[in-house]
Parts: C-alpha cells; structure tokens; sequence
C-alpha cells in the first residue's frame, strides 16, 4: 500500500516527500476533525452522568 | 624415376574483409549477459502471496496508529476544543452578569429567585479551592454530550444552587477539559463554591463513608472548615442514611441525584429537604463501567458584592 502510493507519487524525490508529508497531514486532520468526533458517542469510554 | 615435379600451392586467396555489424552486435550481447550475476541479487519479482501478506501488514500497522492517534484525540485535543467552548460560554456569561440589570433580591428571604436557565447556556461558576486557584468553570444546563463538551452541566430538572433539593452536576472526567478529572480526591469537609449572578454559595463534602460512625468524636469535625458539616443521618434522620460525601454506584443508579438521595418514591416537602449539590463522574478513569458521585451539604451563601470573594475560596 504504502509503497503503491509511493510509487504513484509524481515529480522529484524532494517533490515526492512533500506531498507524502501532505498526505499524511491531511489524513491526520481528517481522522482528528471528523472521523474521531463522530466516532467517539458510540464508544464506551466517557459516559458521565446517570441514567 | 623423375621426380614428379611437386604440385604448386594456389596462392593464398585473401577473401577481403566483410563489413557488417553482425559480430559487434553480438558481442555487446554477450557483455550484457555478463551482468546476470549482479541481476541476481535483485529480489524475485513479488508473487501474490508476499503482495497479499505484506499488504495485511501494512493494514494492521495503520491500523494501530490510527488506535494510538484516536487515544492522543480522547486525552489531548478534546481539551483544546473544549477550552474554547468553555472560554466562550464564560465570556458570554460574564457579559450577561455585567450588562444584565441585576435582580432585586427577593422581598422574603425564603424564596428564591428561580434562574432562567437555557439549554447549553452557563448559568453559574463552579470552583473548588483545593483543585487551586485556577480551578474553575462555568456550569451550563444540560447534559448531553454536546453540552458536557462545553464544561460541567446541571442536571435538567433537579434543583438549582441554593435550593431545597439536590443541585446535580456531571463532568468530564478525562478529555473534552476533564473538569472533574480529580473528584475522588475530594475529602470531607473539602469546599466547592457556586456562583450565580447574585449569590455565592459554600458547599462543603459530606463526611466519607467510614467517618460517618465516628464523626462527633473524629478531630476532624471540629475543624473550622468543618463547620455545619455533619453525617445527614445524625442530623436530617434515616432518609439521608445513604447520603455520603463519595460513592461508587453503576450508571442505571439514577436515584443519586434524586432530591433525597436514594429515595425516589418517598415525596418529602422541601422546606424538610437538605440543599444539597452532586457531583458525578465516571469511574474508573478511560471507562464508563460506573459512576463516581460526590455529594455536598451548602453550609453558607453570601450575596455577591463589587470585590467581594468568599472567605473559603482561598481554602486548600
């Protein structure tokens, strides 16, 4: 997978780590701002009050 | 016998040369074939089975990150997004209070001044001095998620702060400012202030479980601090027999925050009714299995003055 994307990065070696820093930054953001948000109400870690 | 005279050898015919590029082309053939040794070093080219395997591999890897990223998301930038909402909830208070014409206190001291209390909008400032002095946050109404996100939320339908009835707040124990994050270090006698726009009210924690047997006799209760604080079944009868300064109940114990503590059937008049304030939490820390509940006595309240700041604030 990881090396598939590697590959199917254009340009230049500078050019390439760029944009895999890029890719990485972008699927970070995504988890943290999106995924996680919506992820965390189903998960049984944080429930505060009483029923 | 003459001699046979000997035959004569043809001259050697020299055939020129033939100019083609056949032999060089051949040769430069052969020269690439002189570099098969080096080409076997080179890994065979990846059948399916090493493709299939390693792409698993990968996939449990980023998986496993994606499990270390979501607990720094529960533990670290909850927090920062929180912060905000609860920078912009007390900022929205604080402009309430200052611009808002101030209530006249109420001509008989008995009744109180009910609170307009909106969902998801802070209504009060919560602090506890021994957290330190930057322990505080604004208590909002409600207690979804969406609302606990913003800092500590009142308990829709249980009684306001100064009340007859039991002021029940949840909080955050980990993640999203983890207000209550230290609860269970709560000891008795510990004080935990409210504030609304006109009063401050000094609630102090209940004596613990096991002082409760002891409590006349315990050093302890005749501290200053201690003041007004007394096991509620001594004092308030058997009702209150259950209401201690912390216990650990499952999450379906509803009757904590029960206007008597526990006793959900019995109806009992208010002016008979302690003021009392819940804490609750969950317990233990990164799981939901139970509640962790604190429970307070008010034993004070002072109207709210210009620089004014009750004397128990700079407890701890």
């Amino acid at each position: 997978m990881y090396g598939w994307i590697w590959r199917h990065l254009p340009g230049p070696l500078f050019l390439r780590v760029i944009e895999a820093v890029v890719l990485v930054v972008g699927i970070v953001a995504l988890l943290m701002f999106v995924v996680f948000p919506w992820a965390e109400p189903k998960l049984p870690f944080n429930n505060v009050t009483t029923q | 016998m003459p001699p046979r005279p000997r035959p004569v050898d043809p001259p050697t015919e020299v055939i020129p040369r033939v100019e083609d590029d056949y032999d060089d082309e051949y040769y430069d053939d052969d020269e690439y074939y002189d570099d098969e040794p080096a080409a076997k070093d080179a890994p065979p080219p990846d059948s399916v089975a090493r493709k299939a395997v390693r792409g698993v591999g990968e996939a449990l890897i980023t998986m496993g990150l994606v499990v270390l990223l979501f607990v720094v998301y529960e533990v670290y930038v909850t927090d920062l997004l929180s912060a905000e909402k609860q920078q912009d909830a007390t900022a929205a208070l604080d402009s309430e209070w200052s611009s808002n014409v101030v209530t006249p206190p109420p001509a008989d001291p008995n009744r109180q001044s009910k609170l307009n209390l909106i969902e998801g909008k802070a209504f009060a400032k919560m602090y506890i001095p021994v957290f330190g002095n930057d322990w505080k946050f604004s208590v909002v109404e409600g207690t979804t998620d969406k609302h606990l996100e913003i800092g500590p939320g009142h308990y829709k339908d249980t009684a306001q702060p100064g009340e007859a009835g039991n002021f029940s707040i949840a909080g955050h124990r980990v993640g999203k400012g983890a207000p209550f994050n230290d609860l269970d270090l709560l000891q008795s006698c510990n004080s935990i202030v409210v504030q609304t726009q006109t009063q401050w009210y000094v609630y102090r924690v209940l004596p613990m479980r096991n002082e409760v047997a002891g409590w006349a006799s315990n050093p302890k209760s005749k501290e200053a601090a201690c003041t007004g604080v007394a096991p509620l079944s001594t004092t308030l009868g058997d009702a209150y027999a259950k209401t201690v300064g912390q216990e650990i109940v499952v999450p379906t114990q509803g009757e904590v925050i029960a206007p008597i503590p526990h006793q959900v059937g019995t109806t009992v008049p208010a002016d008979k009714q302690a003021r009392l304030l819940t804490l609750t939490t969950c317990h233990p820390r990164f799981s939901d299995k139970q509640r962790l509940i604190v429970h307070a006595i008010e034993t004070k309240s002072y109207p709210v003055a210009d620089g004014f700041v009750p004397p128990e604030m700079t407890e701890g």
